[in-house]
């Protein structure tokens, strides 16, 4: 099933375009990306689903435009990657915690940073932004925190509070990278829920990118396999995790029949697709 | 005490006088910037700029007395800032291709030994023509000097030091956001290039300021210890700020009446009081 997304003609609604996008981190070295096209309908919940080395960091960094593709283009929300990102309508979640955590800030002062940002060094922080703020932690489940240390949340608590930090930005489109590395099922399909409340009250479009099958089946409404080039997989009636599991074993076998020593989708924690070696 | 006597005396408070008022403008300068040098691992690069403005220091002597000039003055200081901000360019642009350990290792060694034997060169200069002045003792230059500290120069500290801070204060909170997380900084509208060069510049002015006191060797660890007192001690970032402050400026005061009362370089002293107040204050932080 290699067929571009079932998508309105028009293409008003798309959050994000992606036209056969090719990627290499040399001239000479292997394609991380080759040919890939992708549209994201606004609103929509895509799970995008591969191997580790797959290449789906890369995309998720094309997507923000701190990488720029070998050939194709990328659009969100109608603008480049750059501008889009500058102006402040992509929330993004790295896959590794990059946070500084000694920082001593409570979880309030984290999740008030986006309006701090945008606020003038004179001004003080307005009551508006604060109660956005407010609001924010509560959506993502963690509004009893707001004064604790940011260095002394548990794994699962400080992604929460990442989160919260993402969307009080209010962004349009929001890009997650391996959201749920070390949750157990039972958590991801929280995760699923939580995440799919905060899309429907931001009016949010929705990006996870993941190895983990569980992790897409909890988030995401459609599905595409990455592994150098992508391969779509519409579930019109919702995506069950009866067909997901399908579509899994079915790419599964793709890979270890193109010689993917042995990797699957499910395994290591770790993502190593910067590296030239990936999706060869 | 000796140091009531030299700061009261008029036969030598003019003397003294200026060298403390630097001394505590810049544990001022130094001490609010801190704890950001200290939770963005920026400490050897710190490190870096201050050696690399050794080779600041031996150009601008040299370059002076080759016109006439000798000794040390404001011009001095403004030619040895220039030198360590583009050092300190100099080695985030090496970094990127060698590694920031690497890059600073060879932009210290380098200008270390391009300083030294400039500096030597001046003092040759000096020594042959009465009319230039002899530069400062090799020991001021690397371990500190009070008495070296002209009106001027403090003047001029003042000055980089309100600059500094109200720069601090002007940023303070795309600085937070970046230094807290620097992959997403860019998605909340942060430049996170114009604000690392922005640290880089203030990490530079912070350093050739302290050098005066501290020295070339010593002069980083104004930017180090009470950064870590403060994050030790504090339970907010202002927290941390505000006992950043108040170890440093105890610090360069007790530092100083160890000085004075047994005339040794102010460097050294002022970084042993400092580490003392440090570990006392991660003691009381623990506590």
């Amino acid at each position: 099933m290699d067929a571009s997304p079932s998508q309105s003609p028009s293409g008003a609604d798309h959050a994000i375009r992606v036209e056969g996008v090719s990627f290499a981190y040399d001239a000479d070295a292997d394609l991380i990306l080759e040919g890939v096209s992708l549209n994201v309908r606004a609103g929509e919940r895509l799970g995008i689903l591969g191997p580790n080395g797959g290449g789906k960091s890369t995309l998720l960094k094309i997507l923000l435009g701190s990488l720029k593709p070998t050939a194709g283009s990328v659009s969100v929300l109608g603008q480049s990657p750059v501008s889009a990102r500058r102006s402040g309508v992509i929330g993004y979640l790295p896959q590794r915690v990059s946070a500084e955590l000694r920082f001593p800030l409570r979880v309030e002062d984290v999740v008030l940073q986006p309006a701090a940002v945008r606020t003038a060094p004179w001004r003080r922080i307005g009551d508006a932004d604060r109660a956005h703020a407010a609001r924010c932690l509560e959506m993502v489940g963690a509004a009893a925190l707001r004064s604790t240390r940011i260095g002394a949340l548990s794994g699962g608590q400080l992604q929460r509070v990442l989160i919260a930090r993402a969307i009080a930005a209010k962004p349009r489109v929001l890009l997650l990278d391996e959201p749920t590395v070390g949750i157990d099922v039972e958590g991801q399909k929280r995760f699923g829920e939580m995440l799919d409340a905060v899309r429907t009250e931001m009016n949010l479009t929705v990006v996870v990118v993941s190895h983990e099958l569980a992790t897409i089946a909890a988030t995401s409404d459609r599905v595409a396999c990455l592994r150098r080039t992508l391969h779509f997989h519409d579930a019109p009636h919702g995506l069950t995790p009866e067909v997901l599991s399908e579509v899994f074993r079915h790419d599964l076998a793709i890979f270890q029949a193109s010689g993917a020593k042995g990797e699957a989708c499910c395994g290591h924690d770790h993502d190593h697709e910067d590296g030239a070696g990936g999706g060869s | 005490m000796k140091t009531i006597e030299y700061l009261t005396d008029p036969a030598y408070a003019s003397l003294f006088w200026p060298g403390v008022a630097a001394a505590l403008l810049v544990a001022l300068l130094c001490a609010p910037l801190s704890p950001f040098v200290v939770l963005k691992k920026m400490a050897f690069i710190g490190q870096g700029v201050s050696h690399a403005a050794f080779g600041g220091v031996g150009l601008a002597l040299y370059v002076a007395a080759l016109a006439g000039v000798g000794g040390w003055g404001g011009a001095h200081q403004i030619a040895v800032l220039a030198f360590a901000a583009l050092a300190g360019l100099g080695i985030s642009v090496l970094s990127k291709r060698q590694g920031t350990d690497t890059a600073i290792g060879i932009v210290l060694a380098v200008c270390m030994a391009v300083g030294f034997e400039l500096y030597r060169l001046a003092a040759g200069v000096a020594a042959r023509d009465p009319a230039v002045g002899a530069p400062p003792g090799i020991e001021d230059v690397l371990f500190g000097s009070v008495l070296n500290v002209t009106p001027g120069a403090a003047v001029a500290t003042g000055l980089a030091a309100a600059i500094e801070l109200g720069g601090l204060w002007w940023i303070r909170r795309p600085l937070t956001a970046w230094a807290f997380d620097e992959q997403t900084a860019g998605s909340l509208g942060v430049s996170g290039g114009r604000v690392r060069a922005l640290l880089l510049l203030m990490l530079s002015v912070a350093v050739v300021a302290t050098m005066q006191i501290a020295g070339v060797v010593l002069a980083t660890a104004m930017l180090i210890v009470p950064g870590v007192a403060g994050l030790s001690m504090g339970r907010s970032l202002r927290g941390a700020i505000g006992w950043s402050v108040v170890s440093a400026v105890l610090g360069v005061a007790f530092g100083l009446v160890v000085t004075f009362e047994f005339g040794v370089q102010p460097g050294p002293s002022v970084v042993l009081v400092l580490v003392a107040l440090m570990v006392a204050g991660r003691l009381v932080g623990r506590g």
